[in-house]
């Protein structure tokens, strides 16, 4: 259990009483702002309150004031450090060292254009002699188109699961790919996206795509709620169909079967202006049976929120719908609406300033910077698991919510911190990854590494979507608990078609392959081939063994075949580098 | 290092007149091959439960029976479930545990529980039963795979995201299973067309020169595992032919039976046969009979009798039994009660499995439960003595501490559990 015993107290007592504890507590921590290092605890044990009785009604806690609480990112990633090294400090661990610029350019560009850099890109970078060059990188980075596609590539599996073929045709076809495009190019505030996309009521026709997030799972309000759990709230519920969660307390089968009733009046349709989720003023009330076989009704209730009163008819009784219970849309064209609606309700009443949108949010973006979650897995947010670094996940939470949920400004600050900036190579002494002591190492996304081939080999990072599709069937994991090789990777770049032909494809001019393979020497091409790939220049014994390589087939062949010959064989230099390790891994 | 070293001396030598550039890199490829005379498994994973009274432990007589009878064995005053005539039959040769009792009653972590021996601890991954087996008996330099996992079902509800965690937790990648089954067979097992053998090996050989260099520099454990996944494919493809189901004779295959998990298990003797070590045959989580128990059960138990027979038979004509630990358990039984949808639910208070071969004694039935199954009432066993048997019977230390660095103390099992000795055969 990762509460501290003081808050297990508080999350017995009423919900009123425990209000007034934790404003109690917020206003003493406020007092003690100056203390930096211990500031934080009564902070925490507040927030922490707040989260555990579950306090959500809108308002339920002021937004963390300005300006204090408003650092610049530069500051927050001070703060974080701060943070970080105290935790090293305390548990006498020497983390590992700086990384330098070479290791920097490529890790960043992975981060946060979900691709390596290119040649040119490294090279200016390494040029810049400017102090703040990693600063401005970063920035120039989050503004980049790369950046929009990466957030899409990620937040599609996160949010939608993975998919192939007819699948990812319709989410491309329906908008949803380009409506999530949009938003984080608009670095669109995360709860306004979650908002919009579970009231599912477009009110501009750019925002008619959100709808895809609920259209997908087609009816199915089990699939919906098991959805929206780890999406917004970093809690995974599946156990709770059956019962109160035996590792985690708070996650009830109530919250299970609460959570499936704000959507189980939804229902999909087809119209003129795209899927919508028309939604009846009736209906969905059931009772829901534990392992002893007691019922209960499903209530509008999550999370400890405040259940949602509504008024529950007999239970035989026929419940008549009529016009009189709706009301029209405000967009012209669009399904009239429920005056009382389940789905809004939620939105209004659950979801909107709810702590841990934001804390959810942080932490999975945590992750994908820094390998694993301050709470690990990071869609397991639950009492059940552990916080690392408590005051950390508060600090940045803070920051997100005073700040309007600007994921980019969250990223910026993880980004520049000193801990993203160290070594991959783990200091010894040191095991628990936990302590973000050293870069965690990590297979690249199926996207990443496509997109990295694309451009190392073809020349642009725009990658075709049948590509990634059939790369993503062998590599699905994003951001994978652990990750661990099988057989089934290795056979599928060795004998699978798709890097085959991303290969082949970059062998025709004018691609990138080719262009190396025109190079007056061996040597020369070896030297590019490097670069392009790994970023760096081959080892003396690197460039002796492909010597010898290239060298192997083509001595007394006549020289139109030896052209053909040698060809192929620098395509096997290059399949022999982007299946490297080197290549694979993020470090 | 040696193989730089090697390479080194190789290119001084003059590489260029070398065939095939891989003979570079076979420098203990030929190594002695030392064949242990090390014990196999063959694990008959029953995912879902199935049901003890249907099967190894039935009430006749009582409210919990259901509508099967019991029938007599070869061995005397130990009867089992009429739908297992053929085990009734070679009851000498099995050993039945009817005292199980265990902890978790959910499939997630019954499983985690029964495949890896105890419960989890994280952030440590305990390896999975056939990760300690192929490491402590396998030959890691073998191109057949020394654990396999036949699975024809790549769904089955919590085992499908059992099957996606790590299984073989701190001893490694190498020690994970490979996966096949069914007609999903293994992708891209074959070397494409477009390239030839000798190129196919020469590039193989490159990719692991850089790669173990960059794993070496950076002392990557990813790296490492990822490498030795790479350093499989070249065996895994010689022996591609095992895996295939359609080489078996058809008299064999008529034997098992046409059901999938049967034809798997089939396959399961073959490659036990043929070098592996230990093999799992799973099909996805089909004894999670919730709804329609008794029906569901008059379809798999049958299959599951024969399969049993079949093969323990094979193994003993074949002279393999004594060397072949056969199991087959799932994660917990039945309740002796019904549901309203005629299922028995999930329980893990008393239940039953067996056990074949292997330094296991036949004929010995271990430990009773009551008159109507609600507990066990004599001689419990719980899945830390269960493991310590299966340890001891394939001849590894089952109180043996893994050797883990800096990471807290692990044994292979936990809290000095015994092994049940009147389940094992002598010395």
């Amino acid at each position: 259990m990762w509460l501290p015993q003081r808050i297990q107290v508080a999350v017995v007592v009423r919900l009123s009483e425990c209000t007034a504890i934790a404003h109690t507590m917020l206003a003493k921590s406020r007092t003690r702002r100056q203390t930096p290092r211990h500031a934080t605890t009564a902070w925490h044990l507040a927030v922490v309150g707040i989260m555990a009785v579950g306090i959500v009604s809108n308002g339920w806690a002021d937004e963390p004031e300005s300006p204090e609480a408003s650092p610049r990112p530069a500051d927050l990633s001070a703060a974080i450090d701060a943070v970080l090294e105290q935790a090293w400090s305390d548990a006498g661990i020497a983390p590992a060292d700086d990384i330098t610029d070479e290791a920097f350019v490529r890790r960043v560009y992975l981060d946060l254009a979900g691709r390596i850099p290119s040649t040119a890109e490294r090279a200016a970078f390494l040029a810049d002699a400017a102090s703040d060059r990693r600063r401005v990188l970063i920035t120039t980075l989050l503004a980049s188109e790369d950046h929009a596609q990466h957030m899409a590539d990620v937040f599609d599996v996160l949010l939608m699961g993975r998919a192939s073929g007819r699948r990812t045709q319709e989410r491309h076809e329906h908008g949803w790919r380009r409506w999530l495009e949009a938003a984080f190019r608009d670095n669109r505030p995360w709860n306004d996206m979650a908002e919009t996309m579970l009231l599912a009521r477009p009110s501009t026709p750019e925002d008619d795509a959100a709808t895809w997030f609920l259209y997908e799972r087609n009816n199915d309000y089990q699939k919906i709620a098991e959805a929206v759990a780890p999406a917004f709230f970093g809690f995974r519920i599946e156990c709770a169909q059956c019962h109160d969660s035996m590792t985690a307390a708070e996650v009830e089968q109530a919250h299970y079967w609460g959570l499936v009733a704000f959507f189980n009046r939804g229902k999909n349709e087809m119209t003129g202006s795209g899927p919508r989720i028309v939604e009846s003023a009736i209906g969905g009330f059931s009772e829901f049976a534990d392992i002893e076989g007691t019922s209960s009704p499903n209530l509008l209730s999550f999370l400890e929120a405040d259940t949602v009163e509504e008024s529950r008819p007999a239970a035989d009784a026929e419940q008549p719908d009529s016009d009189e219970l709706y009301e029209p849309a405000s967009r012209e064209g669009e399904p009239r609406q429920p005056i009382f609606s389940r789905r809004e309700r939620f939105v209004e009443d659950v979801v909107r300033d709810h702590p841990l949108l934001a804390r959810a949010m942080v932490n999975r973006l945590w992750a994908m910077l820094m390998g694993r979650g301050l709470v690990h897995p990071f869609d397991e947010m639950d009492s059940a698991h552990s916080v690392s670094h408590p005051e950390l996940l508060d600090l940045l939470t803070d920051d997100f919510r005073a700040h309007g949920h600007d994921i980019r400004r969250t990223l910026q600050a993880i980004a520049s911190t000193r801990a993203y900036q160290r070594s991959a190579r783990k200091p010894d002494g040191v095991e628990d990854p936990a302590t973000f002591a050293w870069y965690l190492e990590r297979p690249l996304s199926a996207e990443q590494f496509a997109r990295s081939v694309h451009l190392a080999l073809v020349g642009t990072s725009e990658t075709p979507p049948q590509v990634l599709d059939s790369i993503s069937r062998a590599m699905p994991d994003v951001l994978p608990d652990e990750s661990v090789t099988g057989i089934a990777e290795p056979l599928f770049l060795s004998n699978g078609s798709a890097l085959e032909e991303l290969i082949q494809q970059g062998l025709q001019p004018p691609h990138a392959l080719a262009a190396i393979a025109a190079l007056p020497s061996a040597d020369d091409a070896t030297r590019s081939l490097f670069l392009a790939t790994l970023g760096r220049a081959p080892s003396p014994e690197e460039m002796a063994t492909i010597a010898a390589f290239l060298a192997g087939h083509n001595q007394t062949a006549p020289s139109q075949e030896a052209s053909t010959a040698s060809l192929a064989r620098l395509s096997h230099v290059a399949w022999a580098i982007v299946t490297s390790a080197e290549f694979r891994f993020h470090h | 290092m040696h193989r730089r070293l090697f390479l080194e001396g190789s290119l001084a030598a003059g590489a260029v007149s070398m065939g095939s550039f891989s003979a570079l890199f076979s420098a203990k490829a030929m190594a002695e091959e030392v064949k242990r005379q090390g014990k196999k498994c063959i694990l008959l994973w029953l995912c879902g439960a199935p049901s003890q009274f249907e099967t190894w432990d039935p009430k006749p007589g009582t409210e919990t029976a259901g509508p099967f009878a019991s029938i007599p064995t070869v061995i005397p005053g130990v009867h089992v479930s009429e739908l297992m005539p053929q085990c009734a039959g070679i009851l000498d040769k099995l050993a039945i545990i009817r005292s199980m009792k265990t902890e978790p009653s959910e499939h997630f972590q019954g499983i985690d529980v029964l495949t890896r021996g105890d419960g989890p601890r994280p952030p440590f991954t305990r390896p999975i039963l056939g990760s300690v087996v192929a490491q402590q008996l396998g030959q890691l330099d073998s191109p057949v795979p020394q654990f396999v996992l036949l699975d024809p079902c790549p769904e089955g509800n919590e085992f499908k995201s059992f099957k996606a965690g790590n299984w073989a937790g701190w001893l490694g990648a190498e020690y994970g299973p490979v996966r096949a089954g069914g007609e999903y067979s293994i992708p891209n097992i074959l070397r494409p067309e477009s390239i030839t053998e000798t190129d196919h090996a020469d590039r193989e050989a490159l990719r692991a020169f850089l790669s173990r260099k960059f794993e070496n520099d950076q002392a990557s454990v990813a790296a490492a595992g990822y490498n030795a996944a790479f350093a499989r494919v070249k065996g895994l493809m010689s022996c591609a032919p095992l895996f295939d189901i359609e080489r078996l004779p058809d008299d064999d295959r008529r034997r098992y039976g046409p059901g999938a998990f049967a034809q798997h298990a089939l396959l399961a003797r073959n490659l036990i046969e043929n070098g592996s070590t230990f093999v799992m045959v799973a099909n996805g989580m089909p004894w999670d009979n919730h709804v329609f128990q008794h029906e569901m059960h008059q379809m798999l138990v049958p299959e599951l009798d024969n399969v049993i027979y079949q093969l323990v038979s094979d193994l003993e004509q074949r002279g393999m039994l004594d060397d072949t630990l056969v199991i087959a358990m799932g994660e917990f039984g039945r309740t002796p009660w019904l549901n309203d949808a005629r299922g028995r639910d999930h329980f893990a208070t008393a239940w039953s499995m067996a056990m074949a071969g292997g330094g296991i004694r036949g004929g010995v039935v271990h430990g009773a439960t009551d008159e109507r199954g609600f507990d066990v009432a004599s001689d419990p066993v719980d899945n830390r003595q269960l493991f310590a048997t299966f340890f001891t019977a394939l001849g590894i230390d089952p109180n043996a501490e893994y050797d883990l660095g800096d990471l807290p103390t692990f044994h292979r099992v936990e809290g000095n559990a015994e092994p049940i000795t009147s389940l094992l055969t002598a010395g």
